[in-house]
């Protein structure tokens, strides 16, 4: 009877171990043919499209790296490089630092915390046409009511998005504005999750609120906040939304992100060769980012 | 009340059809749905109630995409691109895309379904459209399009503030600036002067400043011409004004922004869309204090011309519902819906109704609407569909000249400078 049971138990386990092997396959199939159809083709097919060059009403000729040639040598291809890479820095740089402060006060305050981070979530629930279309009406220089909010404390008028000086300032605190409670949330979590036994050695050891900060939260918060920095980072990179309802790339070209040159070239010229070179660029610029946040992550992991 | 008068007007205008016209079929394609791709425009948002008087005369259903221009033409450049049936009926302006459109096969020539005495209502009459505008539509022998309004920029300013600060009513383009410094120096509180700032905005409102201080956008030989001395003082001057008496952020502005800074009383003069009449009328006043009419000609030159378009409507090449969206088309640019729409500011391109009874009323109801369709009349005679330098890619040279202003008002070059260094980047349009 034992040496029956003993037979079955590795058949039954062979079973169970091919069982959910088949199941794990089929789960996973269909979700693999759906990024190949919806990831994977298009961005063949746009790799084969900046091969072209492309004309409506004429045939496509194939041209080989033709198109990034021409980006290289084109004057709003470097500018709009510029624009996106200021935008990314400008604005990792303001949400990881607010998103730090606001997580860490969120983590020491229980007042109405629920309440609290409903409202935070809130921004960033909204669609870009809504944040475009409130920062038209807020910060339109003669209509909006942000230079009426300012004069009655003395300051302004400022021109916000239709200065070239300030406009790529006023569009990564608009963008600021939308997602440092994201980041917020994400260090809430991840300070929770951080063991507090360190934290207490640190106290009795004597080291003050700061030298905490520097030496113990924020190297624990590391791995978090590339995290967080990583996720920012896809999203400023490709950022077009609130820049194409509010400013439209200008004034003049002060804000012509490559996103938006390439929406342009494309949609707008019909250039759609160079505008998929582009966006092959843009993209390249975006895994490369990913990929060297991946190496910082793993070099602060503890 | 006036809506019911044009009712009964569209209604007896029914009665009196001939025979024949009774007789055809308008539910032969009965069960069929239409689907609209729309620019948000005057005509479309009449469109959402009036397409229910379509399928109640049709038994067609009506599917209707509004967007904003810019989503608008993305959306169709997209969908056509691919060759998209999704798409039956889409607006077109023929002045600025019908080159590129037609090369790409994107229009139904309608010309070959305007002479089927089967599927054309005998009082349809095409010959009734405006022949400027049937030109404008029909491309190489193909006709692209059939047309639903008719619009272009035009002077707007404020009677009573003029009245109060003792100044005349500009009679040339040079009394612009003059008006606008003594409106500056009479109420230093009062906003002055407002137009289009945007790029890609500026050629249609720039263009009749250009013109009618001698200047072109093409040289005799048929090269770029923004940096002739006259095509420089029109830049200058419309430059200027926006940078010296334009409102704070303007370079961001386009007709929302305008007519909302006219509407509320905030600026005193603009040259703004014909299309945006109706809108600003509808703020509180406006209707009795503004005054409206063509930007006035050239103190040298005595040149008139202003910009006139028109928009219309399209069946795409890649509709599977052709006979359907020709059934739509033949109605909405009918006598009597156009008649309708003359209500919402709509100028009717069929001159059988700009001469009919309804619009006469209607315009004669209000000073101000008789000025507005006196203008309408007058871009119709002497304005011009062409509003950037020799080429076939419109947008992209819009945006260069665009840009050059831009620099202008941004202090960044002056007026000859950013003038010819434009027409650099317009040659190699060409």
């Amino acid at each position: 009877m034992s040496t029956t049971v003993a037979a079955d138990a590795p058949m039954r386990s062979a079973r169970a171990r091919r069982r959910p092997t088949a199941s794990f396959k089929w789960m996973v199939i269909p979700a693999l043919l759906f990024a190949a159809g919806m990831i994977v083709l298009p961005f063949f097919w746009a790799i084969w499209l900046s091969a072209q060059e492309t004309m409506i009403g004429g045939e496509p000729r194939f041209i080989g790296l033709g198109n990034y040639q021409r980006l290289l040598a084109d004057e709003e291809f470097w500018n709009g490089f510029r624009l996106t890479m200021l935008l990314w820095l400008l604005s990792l740089a303001l949400q990881l630092v607010a998103g730090t402060w606001l997580g860490l006060l969120l983590a020491r305050s229980n007042a109405a915390r629920g309440l609290v981070r409903t409202v935070l979530v809130s921004p960033f629930m909204l669609p870009p046409v809504v944040i475009g279309m409130m920062a038209i009406v807020i910060l339109d220089p003669g209509l909006g009511v942000a230079n009426w909010l300012l004069a009655r404390i003395g300051l302004g008028p400022l021109l916000f998005l239709a200065d070239p000086g300030t406009v790529m300032l006023t569009v990564a605190l608009i963008d600021t504005w939308q997602w440092t409670p994201f980041v917020a949330l994400i260090v809430l979590g991840g300070y929770l999750s951080l063991p507090r036994d360190v934290f207490e050695a640190a106290e009795i050891d004597g080291a003050d609120a700061w030298q905490r900060f520097r030496r113990v939260t924020l190297p624990l918060l590391a791995p978090t906040l590339v995290t967080a920095a990583v996720l920012r980072s896809v999203d400023l990179l490709r950022f077009f939304d609130v820049i194409y309802i509010t400013t439209q790339g200008g004034p003049g070209q002060s804000s012509t992100t490559l996103n938006i040159l390439a929406y342009r070239r494309g949609f707008e010229f019909f250039e759609f060769g160079y505008a998929a070179a582009l966006m092959v660029t843009l993209s390249a610029i975006v895994f490369g980012s990913v990929l060297a946040f991946a190496r910082i992550r793993r070099s602060v992991a503890w | 009340m006036l809506r019911r008068t044009l009712a009964a007007l569209a209604a007896t205008a029914m009665l009196a059809m001939p025979a024949a016209a009774q007789d055809f079929n308008w539910r032969a394609q009965e069960g069929r749905t239409v689907t609209l791709l729309l620019n948000n425009h005057p005509w479309s948002q009449a469109m959402r109630e009036l397409s229910t008087e379509f399928t109640a005369r049709t038994g067609i259903r009506v599917r209707m995409e509004i967007f904003n221009e810019e989503q608008f033409r993305a959306r169709l450049t997209t969908l056509m691109q691919g060759r998209s049936a999704d798409v039956d009926v889409f607006m077109s302006l023929p002045s600025r895309e019908g080159a590129v459109f037609k090369r790409a096969g994107w229009y139904t020539d309608l010309a070959p379904l305007i002479a089927d005495r089967a599927r054309t209502a005998p009082d349809f009459n095409y010959e009734d459209f405006g022949a400027g505008m049937r030109q404008q539509a029909t491309l190489d022998g193909l006709v692209a399009t059939l047309p639903i309004n008719q619009e272009g920029p035009l002077f707007y300013w404020r009677r009573d503030i003029f009245q109060r600060c003792g100044i005349p009513e500009p009679r040339f383009v040079e009394d612009i600036p003059e008006a606008a410094a003594k409106l500056r120096a009479c109420d230093a509180n009062q906003g002055v002067w407002a137009a289009r700032g945007l790029r890609g905005a500026i050629p249609y409102a720039l263009t009749g400043f250009i013109n009618n201080l001698g200047g072109s956008y093409a040289t005799p030989d048929g090269k770029p011409g923004l940096c002739q001395p006259a095509s420089v003082r029109g830049i200058e001057m419309y430059a200027n004004l926006l940078k010296d008496y334009g409102p704070p952020g303007a370079l961001n502005h386009t007709f929302t922004q305008v007519i909302e800074l006219l509407g509320q009383g905030r600026v005193a003069m603009v040259h703004e869309s014909s299309n945006e009449f109706a809108n600003i009328v509808r703020f509180p006043g406006r209707a009795q204090d503004i005054g409206v009419r063509v930007l006035p000609p050239g103190r040298e030159t005595g040149i008139s011309r202003p910009v006139v378009i028109g928009w219309g409507l399209a069946i795409s090449a890649h509709s599977r519902q052709r006979d359907a969206a020709w059934l739509f088309l033949q109605w909405a640019t009918s006598t009597e819906v156009q008649t309708r729409l003359v209500q919402n500011g709509v100028a009717p391109p069929r001159a059988s109704v700009f001469q009919g009874p309804a619009f006469t009323n209607w315009t004669n109801e209000l000073p101000i609407r008789r000025a507005w369709a006196d203008a309408l009349v007058e871009i119709g005679r002497t304005g011009t569909g062409v509003y950037q330098t020799p080429t076939d890619r419109i947008p992209e040279a819009r945006d260069i000249i665009g840009n050059a202003v831009q620099q202008v008002v941004l202090g960044r070059a002056s007026a000859r400078d950013a003038a010819c260094a434009a027409d650099a980047d317009l040659a190699r349009l060409q």
